[in-house]
């Protein structure tokens, strides 16, 4: 069987290079071709991290939480092995593991940290035995795919249910997360976010858990930081916010990042995420936490956190002239909405270029944008001199925009997203924020690094998130 | 005053359907015709005869069945201003509910608010897609575009379809009919959502509220060159020349 196992490991980083020398982005494929030369590559590789494999999986921030704790764990001096691009189905999972590996089989690191998108979790799961696995949190995203909310989370539940051992890092703040505890009865440890300033008392639309996941009954909030996330429990059956082991507070957003303060079992540590948007601060909390699990020194961890940068179209900053230019991945309701209040924060006139791709790895249906709140922008279109709308489904975006009620001068459609790059860059405000689907994110930050300098910080000009 | 119903959009509001709702009111006030908006939820009261235009989005099945028995408690006061001209839009399980009965996977009949003469049952797959169809009411004659994403595969009995199918599965992905359409009752899988983008439609239910109120006018027209290209787009990528 070693013959077999070596012969996929050569085949896949054959394929690797192929796809290399071809400029593709290769994060599949070999892993494809490995499997395919033996299926149980994968399952063989898996054990072979000396210390363990640790995976995340939720709807958003999956690649970021990955890419912190990478810091972390390197940063305490250990070895790892991690699919840090976002390829988080198995065969991008079975391309890291192969690309890593020595054509005998073996591997030298000490963790394997894995993304997994959440449809794929059972597959993977049922290859690589995981010690600890994240959660991040659960929105609606590409139901084309998945089908409804409900069955994602039976799915990963299930899974969870049937393994043993494993440690749960929660999100204690969404109540479709934090059920994973009593639901699957493993030791779990949960982070959260302290009510500030910026929680608000008011439900939006694209809200997820209506309803109790244990007796049904509509769940009652004491504030929400955004979307489901907040301090809820049932009036029915008790079922509430557990109290976080980890939990951040005194939240400053600041123009080159966010700042706070987090309380753990053995004291407070001072974190400083160098990268904007809300949401990033629960990231940073989820590889925060996961550092104490693996007795990782705190200081030490905050210290790789400050020096974390972010991943390709994570709020990723160029500067084209003297223009500050941002690129953000955009992928469902909640991730948009929280974009939108990003840009809506920052200060003077900027353009705003929204690329909709309706492939496969997009979600091949769009009419979730239709549940992001664009509504905004009727009051706040002022501070924009022109809305760009791009992609496969630019015309689509378009309409969105219009009926939100941004006036139609101001909106354009230019499908082509090089020559809407250009357009945007070309624009008369002084920032131009591009907010992109993800097959069509590549290309537009190829085209960003031929016309534009890479920002030093990817936060520099974030605004501040109030 | 046009009143327009969402009903149960804290439920009722998977795939973007309010979509559907902001293009009516949207297409509303663009020609200064004044509307309001009610949301209903579960439990709230319910005054059909004070309503223009109703709107029933689709759901998880597991919401559907909690407000199922909400909605049952209308049944007889909906059914009766269905029969008096109520403009009514429903989108796939809103529309489901409509009917007879949702027959699951297990063979287990759910009763639905029976108003209409269709039944649903749970399929083997998923149908899931980009869909086209083509409507033709009153004197109107429309490609609609549209996503499709429903288990239950609808059979109309003695009811009209809502159009036609040109790409795409619609009730069943067997007799070629999507949706159903009784007197001013539309019914359709077309979650897209359905009104932005086809806005013959859109306007045609408006004229249908107004003259239920009595007011016979002609629409002012709008500017639709982005909803055009929208719907082309589409329809150029599903139906071959």
């Amino acid at each position: 069987m070693g013959l077999r196992l070596s012969a996929a490991i050569l085949a896949g980083k054959l394929t690797a290079l192929v796809s290399r020398v071809m400029g593709w982005k290769g994060s599949s494929l070999p892993g494809l071709v490995a499997r395919k030369v033996y299926p149980r590559v994968l399952k063989k590789l898996g054990t072979e991290p000396r210390k363990g494999v640790i995976i995340v999986t939720g709807t958003n921030g999956k690649t970021t939480t990955n890419n912190m704790l990478a810091r972390i764990v390197t940063g305490a001096g250990y070895k790892i092995l991690h699919n840090s691009e976002g390829a988080n189905l198995i065969t991008g999972v079975t391309t890291g593991f192969v690309k890593a590996a020595s054509v005998f089989g073996r591997i030298n690191c000490d963790y394997a940290l894995l993304e997994v998108d959440e449809a794929s979790f059972p597959k993977v799961v049922r290859e690589v035995k995981p010690q600890i696995v994240i959660i991040t949190n659960f929105f609606r995203d590409q139901l084309d795919r998945y089908g409804e909310l409900d069955t994602t989370i039976t799915i990963v539940k299930k899974t969870l249910t049937e393994l043993k051992g494993v440690h749960l890092v929660l999100n204690a703040d969404d109540p479709l997360v934090a059920q994973f505890q009593r639901k699957t009865g493993l030791t779990a440890t949960f982070y959260g976010l302290a009510g500030n300033e910026r929680s608000s008392t008011a439900g939006s639309y694209t809200r997820e858990a209506k309803f109790c996941p244990f007796c049904g009954e509509a769940l009652q909030y004491a504030y929400y930081h955004y979307s489901q996330l907040g301090a809820f429990d049932c009036p029915g059956c008790g079922y509430k916010r557990p109290s976080p082991e980890v939990e951040a507070e005194q939240v400053k957003a600041l123009l080159a990042g966010t700042d706070c303060k987090v309380r753990h079992t053995t004291g407070s540590t001072a974190l400083h995420i160098p990268t904007g948007g809300f949401y990033n601060i629960y990231n940073a909390l989820a590889a925060f936490t996961t550092g104490l699990l693996l007795k990782i020194n705190p200081t030490q961890a905050a210290e790789s956190l400050r020096g974390y940068a972010p991943a390709i179209g994570r709020m990723e900053s160029f500067i084209y002239g003297e223009k500050p230019v941002l690129l953000n991945l955009v992928k469902n309701p909640t991730g948009f909405n929280e974009s939108l209040a990003a840009v809506l924060a920052a200060p003077g006139d900027k353009d705003l270029f929204i690329a909709i791709n309706d492939n496969d790895a997009d979600g091949r249906d769009i009419s979730w944008l239709w549940d992001v709140d664009f509504e905004i922008l009727e009051k706040n279109h002022y501070g924009f001199t022109g809305f760009i709308c791009s992609g496969k489904r630019a015309e689509e975006m378009a309409v969105r925009l219009k009926y939100a009620g941004v006036p139609t001068n101001k909106i354009s459609i230019t499908g082509d997203l090089e020559a809407a790059v250009n357009e945007v860059l070309e624009a008369r405000g002084g920032a131009a924020y591009l907010l992109s689907t993800y097959t069509a994110l590549w290309t537009v930050q190829k085209i960003l690094l031929k016309q534009a300098e890479k920002g030093e910080s990817n936060a520099h000009h974030m605004p501040s998130v109030s | 005053m046009l009143t327009i119903c969402h009903l149960y959009p804290d439920l009722l509001n998977l795939y973007g359907d309010r979509g559907n709702v902001i293009a009516f009111v949207r297409r509303c006030r663009w020609r200064n015709l004044p509307v309001r908006v009610q949301e209903v939820n579960i439990g709230e009261p319910l005054n059909f005869k004070e309503i223009d235009f109703l709107f029933l989005g689709g759901g998880s099945d597991r919401e559907q069945t909690l407000l199922i028995k909400d909605l049952k408690k209308h049944s007889e006061s909906l059914h009766e201003a269905i029969e008096e001209g109520l403009v009514l839009l429903a989108i796939c399980g809103g529309y489901q509910m409509l009917g007879q009965y949702y027959r699951t996977h297990e063979g287990e009949e759910i009763p639905g608010l029976g108003l209409l003469d269709f039944y649903t049952e749970a399929g083997p797959k998923r149908l899931i897609g980009n869909v086209a169809v083509e409507i033709s009411m009153e004197n109107l004659v429309f490609k609609a575009t549209g996503f499709e994403n429903h288990s239950g595969q609808t059979f109309l009995g003695k009811i009209e379809p809502l159009g036609r199918v040109l790409a795409g599965y619609g009730n069943n992905g067997r007799d070629r009919k999507e949706g159903a359409r009784y007197k001013n009752v539309f019914c359709s899988y077309l979650h897209g959502p359905l009104l932005p983008k086809n806005v013959s439609f859109t306007d045609l239910l408006i004229n249908l509220a107004l003259k239920r109120r009595g007011i016979e006018t002609e629409l002012l027209p709008l500017e639709d060159s982005f909803e055009e290209r929208a719907n082309q787009v589409m329809l150029d990528r599903l139906i071959k020349k």
